[in-house]
């Protein structure tokens, strides 16, 4: 794995896996992250919402993109994260985070890498697209 | 069909203040499934040199939640009442933080959100809400800018 310091456009951070997303994470969730909306616990909610299920927090996918890229660059480190939620994460999938360095650049007296990231699902379907702007310390 | 509040353009909500619990800061940590040690062991976030256990990436997003339920518990209008949520309808539609300082637990913190305006697309299909927060220390400074868009599915 490329360190931060040495990392050239092209280099792909490791692959960070997540799950299976069960009711019992997503209830864990709702209340560490205080998101108490009933759509991503309750079946009775979701069903009167015209839902087949309840389905993940996307929030729930954005900390494991996190986790991906402060496990790589350092918390310290990380100047920018965003996240753009494309599908919604049903329960039981794995989430599988990848990043990839697409930008090596100066500002001010730092070398700055802009990461570009992905969170995929069991079947292929992107849930979640991003980018961090990260410190190469 | 209910739609958002657009009256609600330019509001600026007054600073709420929020407590960075260690205990609530170490559960979320864990239900994200954080193995490193500074996000949940404070012996080893002091050891690394913080003050105490480090908030994690997306914290900034309970921190919301928490700034929203304390509004509500003292009488004030939480920001998804103000721009006229529909919870049936409501989806996530982007996240962004602009990290200018640490989190730890035990800071005092304050967040005010702004509502920045509003979009369609889709051809009326959904239309979007778009915010912005910002979590300041009192000594520190601005930590953290969330850029937040929710959407209502229309349709």
């Amino acid at each position: 794995m490329t360190h931060p310091s040495t990392a050239q456009v092209g280099d792909r951070l490791h692959e960070h896996r997540f799950g299976p997303i069960t009711r019992t994470t997503l209830a864990l969730y709702a209340g560490a992250s205080q998101d108490h909306n009933p759509i991503h616990v309750d079946t009775d909610f979701a069903a009167k919402a015209g839902l087949d299920d309840v389905f993940a927090h996307g929030m729930l996918s954005m900390a494991q993109l996190g986790r991906l890229v402060s496990d790589w660059a350092g918390q310290d480190n990380l100047c920018n994260l965003s996240t753009r939620f494309t599908a919604i994460t049903p329960v039981g999938a794995t989430v599988t985070c990848t990043g990839e360095v697409i930008e090596r650049s100066r500002r001010d007296r730092e070398t700055m890498l802009k990461i570009d990231l992905k969170a995929t699902i069991d079947d292929g379907t992107v849930t979640l697209t991003g980018s961090a702007l990260v410190r190469a310390a | 069909m209910a739609r958002f509040n657009r009256d609600s353009e330019g509001q600026v909500s007054a600073p709420v203040p929020v407590d960075v619990e260690r205990g609530a800061l170490v559960f979320f940590s864990e239900t994200i499934g954080e193995t490193n040690p500074i996000y949940v062991n404070p012996g080893a976030a002091r050891a690394a040199g913080y003050p105490d256990v480090v908030a994690p990436a997306t914290y900034a997003v309970v921190l919301d939640m928490a700034a929203a339920h304390e509004t509500r518990r003292t009488g004030g209008t939480d920001i998804l009442t103000r721009i006229g949520a529909d919870m049936r309808r409501l989806l996530h539609g982007n996240e962004a933080y602009e990290y200018h300082g640490p989190i730890f637990a035990g800071d005092r913190v304050t967040l005010s959100t702004r509502v920045r305006g509003f979009s369609d697309a889709k051809g009326g299909k959904l239309e979007f809400a778009h915010l912005e927060t910002t979590i300041t220390h009192k000594e520190r400074g601005p930590l953290v800018t969330v850029r937040r868009d929710l959407i209502h599915r229309l349709g």
